[in-house]
């Protein structure tokens, strides 16, 4: 339960998250894996540069993005139907009570400080969140009681309640694995086990990672491999064009796809992410508490032209936080659907015509577009909507997330299954029903099949009481060179997997 | 001329000084706890003190002030809040590729105008000096960026002569260099060119007033060599003014051109700094700028002294 | 090859004509002002009506110029853009001209180290540009219309102080003041009576010049994300949108950046039309 009521500022990435290509799996053979390439390289185009390189003190999901699963490993991962799958523990168990997990470690992982991993590394990294670790997704490990390790290969984990949440955030930063004796610079120097290694950063510029050749498991085909940041959409689509790049990890601007999808140089993939685009309500606000109200504007907006307005059509509708990749997913998008009338009327019986909300947005792209809209659809319905813009990240962080001074927003939250992290009463959606957590503390506890259906009713119930709306789901576009294979369909956990890629 | 040198000199000082206490104080009033934002929102009241205490920001405000300009003097710049990274040798590596682009682009912007503006001064009651000095407002007239992105469009994405974006150090490939050069320099060259040719103008119909190119003429000599024996160091010293003024402007205004060819540059480095709340950063890459502009408006002024034999005798 | 070197024995006129800058360049600028007062009580449609269905249309009868992305039209975007424009303009021209006339005056008048004093200070504010200046703002107070048009006018201050104080200069040792100085009139006065009137044509002209550089301004400022926020239209802004549409449309470019460079070619050729009508001498020197 704890976990879920601790707040999780997800959304930092959120520039970033349009950037966070995630790939899992997918693997792909050429010609040329068979037998890596020692010389061939990639260079990756993406939005949003990290502030540093050491995501246990700073937020932000470009850090992940390029580091996890890359240079760092965790004990498990997400592969990409969303499955938790074997990582640095080749198997694990899990107690009868749901409170004691004991993995096994596989034997001949390898630091690039040159230090084998043993399950001493895997205690002290776990230990390490609740000391040293400052962001706030570090409570994320509050439930973990004891990590002892049993042999060098075998760990046990005793947690202080059942819960499915606490593995699954093992597959994210949380469970990255960390040397013992490697990190006394993590925000210049990273060290970790995976398949590629720290190469050197450009600020401003880009990151460049080359080949781990004393990686543990399959080698990557790429040798070295370089991230290129790019502020402006339209530079990051002629960096592809002209061959400076040879993916555009994230299409920023998706009206400009044309000019790739008509070009057979290019392909186009396009999938689901975990970005939920929500235009979120101040719960505790006068005018937003009231029910009907929040339902009004939900029935006023006009989803699907919304979304072909400032998305060019691309990203699918949900109604509700959770992704069409998570095992609860439900289509809500039914509970409220577009009615102009309803939205009048009901907005008459609050006595809210004419009242005025401040939509503050945050300076991204699909956050200013899609602001205008909102605005122009809700006047429709008889609100006043004034918009102002804050300077993202900083500004908006401390003004609506933190402050919550704000009658409405626009923000994308990226992170995995955070639905009950951004729907409680301390985050900034003010968002304050038991009848919700009841139903997210039976789904953490519980068994699978309890977690399932537990979390449809949480899903289903916010809803039901347009806790936000849900304006439209980012989609994982990506463009890239047509002979490159392993490109995920789907962008669902935080890292951007360059391993799997290949000619 | 001793005299002019040791005064201007103690006004530069004089300058730096004032000029640091008013960055110091305006960033010193930037809403945003840098303690806070390097640490997210939802950090403990504890662990942000403690950083505030690692980064020295409890401290009175005069010492953080005295401290921050005593390491200025000794070159170190400190770490940044959020990267954690050295300052000084991110500001170093920045300044130089603005140097490049911005010196670069004020070479072309002389190439044309120097010539184009003569030429609009000498013939400025015939058609081709119209022509020209219609041509000037017109590129006056054209933001560089706009100049940035329709020359993408046409020689990197149309015509694929030239990368559309992109920086390479020289060390590393000069070859790519000076093609991930041509576009972003021409684009500031032109838009400047453009503005320096109607400063060239003037400046040499002022010369063509003065009574040594008449007498000259009478003398015989036909206008444009008249004008180069004797007119062009006359007209070189408000042009010297101008281009001053434009290149330590541009240090910064070249940040609009940066970012259209995604160019690693201050501008560049700035902006990411004030949107991270970078504090340090954005205080540094200011001061550096502030100063790069006092010292050019300084070296512009002792070369308007060497130049002009008539000012040495002044003051 | 015959060149001619012009005003060798040009004989200095004394009356005030018109030329062909002043013309067309107060022609476009009195455009652009009556276009943005028609705005006021007419534009084809409501410049901030979004109609998805009707997105991306091309230049026709109904809408002349087209419509954008989220179904706005561009003509009427344009329409009240200029408003903007004009408003930035003329708050930053005003702070400029408010600030720089009356210390431009004064470091005319004085003669000793508070002359200096102003002038000095006019050079460390000159180490500010428009841009930094309003980037810095934008941190503190936050990006807006307002903090951009206030960086602007701060950072049009000197060119003010340089040009007021230097004619300042000149009326300071004509005749009349002489003999106003000699009669015992206190400085006030002096300064109200004859230096501004006097230097009131230099205001004009610099005023006009830094109108243009400050529309520039703008547009830099927006392009990056400092200036005038949505849904308010800008000229600036509707270009830095229709960035991802250079492929598809490239008109959605095309009209905002002729709005810009034709209104910055407006207050150039009007500031050097007003230059030459003020003072024939210079006709042909701009």
């Amino acid at each position: 339960m704890k976990s879920y009521l601790s707040p999780v500022v997800a959304l930092l990435g959120s520039v970033t998250l349009l950037a966070a290509a995630a790939c899992s799996a997918g693997s792909g053979s050429s010609s040329g894996s068979s037998s890596p390439g020692a010389d061939q390289s990639l260079a990756i185009g993406l939005v949003a540069e990290p502030a540093s390189l050491d995501f246990t003190t700073t937020d932000g999901a470009a850090i992940p993005q390029a580091l996890l699963g890359n240079v760092y490993n965790g004990l498990v991962k997400q592969d990409e139907s969303g499955k938790i799958v074997p990582d640095l523990a080749k198997s694990w168990t899990i107690s009868p009570d749901r409170k004691t997990y004991v993995f096994t470690l596989v034997d001949n992982a390898k630091f690039t400080n040159g230090q084998p991993f043993t399950a001493d590394d895997a205690v002290f990294s776990i230990e390490r969140v609740k000391t040293a670790w400052t962001t706030s997704l570090k409570s994320a490990m509050d439930v973990v009681q004891t990590a002892k390790a049993v042999s060098p290969t075998e760990l046990q984990v005793t947690l202080t309640k059942p819960s499915n949440d606490w593995l699954f955030r093992m597959t994210t930063r949380i469970g990255a694995m960390f040397s013992k004796t490697g990190v006394d610079k993590l925000a210049t120097e990273p060290i970790g086990t995976g398949p590629y290694k720290f190469g050197s950063w450009k600020r401003g510029d880009s990151i460049v990672l080359q080949r781990n050749d004393a990686y543990w498991g399959t080698k990557p085909h790429f040798g070295q491999v370089t991230l290129k940041y790019f502020k402006d959409p339209t530079a990051l689509n002629n960096a592809l064009l002209t061959g400076t790049i040879n993916v555009i990890g994230t299409v920023q601007a998706p009206e400009a796809l044309s000019q790739f999808t008509s070009n057979d140089k290019y392909q186009v993939i396009e999938g689901t992410t975990n970005g939920e685009v929500l235009l979120s309500f101040n719960n505790s606000r006068p005018v937003l508490s009231d029910i009907r109200v929040r339902s009004a504007i939900r029935a006023a907006i006009d989803h699907k032209a919304l979304v072909e307005t400032c998305w060019a059509g691309r990203g699918k509708l949900i109604g509700s936080m959770v992704p069409p990749t998570d095992p609860w997913y439900e289509d809500l998008t039914s509970v409220t659907p577009y009615d102009l009338p309803k939205a009048k009327s009901l907005l008459q019986a609050a006595g809210a015509t004419g009242k005025t909300l401040r939509l503050r947005l945050p300076t991204l792209p699909y956050a200013t577009s899609c602001g205008q809209v909102v605005k122009s659809q809700l006047e429709q319905a008889g609100l006043k909507v004034q918009i102002d813009q804050l300077e993202f990240p900083a500004a908006w962080l401390t003004a609506v997330l933190k402050n919550a001074d704000y009658d409405m927003s626009i923000i994308a939250h990226v992170e995995p299954r955070d639905l009950g992290a951004v729907f409680n009463a301390k985050y900034y959606t003010r968002y304050d029903d038991p009848t919700l957590q009841q139903a997210l503390a039976a789904a953490d506890a519980g068994d699978e099949a309890t977690q399932v259906s537990e979390m449809k009713k949480a899903a289903r119930r916010l809803s039901e009481q347009a806790a936000a709306d849900w304006l439209f789901l980012i989609p994982n576009l990506m463009v890239a060179d047509k002979d490159l294979k392993g490109l995920p369909k789907n962008a669902i956990t935080e890292s951007l997997d360059l391993s799997t890629l290949s000619r | 001329m001793i005299l002019r040198l040791v005064e201007r000199t103690a006004v530069l000082l004089v300058s730096l000084a004032v000029s640091s206490v008013l960055v110091f104080g305006f960033l010193a009033v930037l809403p945003g706890d840098p303690a806070r934002v390097a640490l997210g929102v939802n950090a403990s009241d504890e662990a942000v003190a403690e950083l505030r205490r690692q980064f020295g920001l409890d401290r009175a405000l005069t010492t953080q002030y005295v401290d921050w300009l005593t390491g200025l003097l000794h070159g170190d710049f400190g770490t940044s809040y959020i990267s954690k990274a050295e300052i000084g040798p991110q500001i170093t590596d920045r300044f130089q590729v603005t140097l490049w682009l911005v010196v670069t682009g004020m070479v072309i912007a002389l190439l044309v105008a120097a010539p184009a503006g003569t030429v609009m001064a000498a013939r400025h009651r015939k058609l081709s000096g119209l022509a020209l000095s219609a041509f000037s407002q017109v590129g006056v007239a054209v933001p560089a960026f706009l100049a940035g992105i329709l020359l993408i469009m046409l020689f990197a994405v149309k015509l694929g002569w030239l990368p559309a974006n992109g920086w390479t150090p020289p060390a590393e490939d000069p070859g790519m260099f000076l093609r991930q050069l041509i576009l972003p320099a021409l684009s500031l060259g032109l838009v400047q060119g453009a503005v320096l040719t109607r400063y060239v103008r003037s400046a040499v119909l002022d010369v063509l007033r003065e009574d040594y190119l008449r007498t000259a003429r009478a003398k015989g000599l036909r206008p444009f060599p008249a004008l180069w024996r004797h007119g062009l160091r006359n007209a070189a010293v408000p042009v010297v003014t101008v281009l001053g003024l434009q290149l330590a402007t541009l240090l910064i205004g070249a940040v609009v051109v940066e970012r259209v060819f995604v160019i690693p540059g201050l501008g560049s480095l700035l902006l990411d700094g004030v949107s991270n709340r970078d504090l340090l950063l954005v205080q540094d890459v200011v001061m550096v700028l502030v100063v790069a502009v006092l010292v050019v408006n300084f070296l512009v002024d002792l070369l308007y002294v060497a130049l002009d034999p008539r000012l040495r005798v002044s003051r | 090859m015959s060149a001619d070197l012009g005003p060798v024995g040009h004989a200095v006129g004394g009356r005030r004509r018109w030329n062909p800058s002043l013309l067309v360049g107060g022609f476009i600028v009195a455009l652009i002002a009556v276009v943005a007062l028609v705005s006021f009580v007419w534009t084809p449609y409501d410049a901030t009506l979004v109609d998805p269905a009707g997105r991306l249309a091309s230049p026709s009868w109904t809408h002349w110029l087209g419509t954008d992305k989220f179904g706005r039209d561009i003509l009427s975007q344009l329409m009240v853009g200029s408003r903007t424009t004009l408003f930035v303009g003329l708050v930053a021209v005003g702070v400029a001209a408010v600030i720089g006339v009356p210390l431009g005056i004064f470091a005319a008048m004085t003669r000793r180290w508070s002359s200096e004093l102003v002038m000095r200070a006019n050079d460390l504010l000159l180490a500010f540009p428009a841009l930094l200046l309003a980037i810095m703002f934008g941190a503190v107070f936050g990006a807006s219309t307002t903090t951009a048009m206030v960086a602007i006018g701060i950072a049009t201050i000197p060119s003010f102080v340089r040009v007021i104080r230097s004619g300042g200069m000149q009326v300071m040792r004509t005749e009349y003041v002489l003999a106003a100085r000699a009669a015992g009139r206190r400085p006030f006065p002096i300064a109200i009576r004859h230096v501004l009137p006097n230097v009131v044509s230099l205001i004009t002209v610099q005023a006009s010049v830094s109108f243009a550089i400050a529309v520039l301004a703008e547009a830099a400022l927006s392009f990056l994300g400092y200036g005038t926020p949505p849904p308010t239209p800008s000229w600036g802004r509707m270009l830095q949108e229709s960035q991802e549409f250079l492929f598809s449309a490239p008109r959605l470019a095309v009209f905002p950046g002729l709005a810009i460079a034709v209104a910055v070619l407006g207050f150039n050729l009007l500031g050097d039309g007003l230059r030459d009508h003020f003072d024939p001498k210079l006709e042909d020197r701009r």
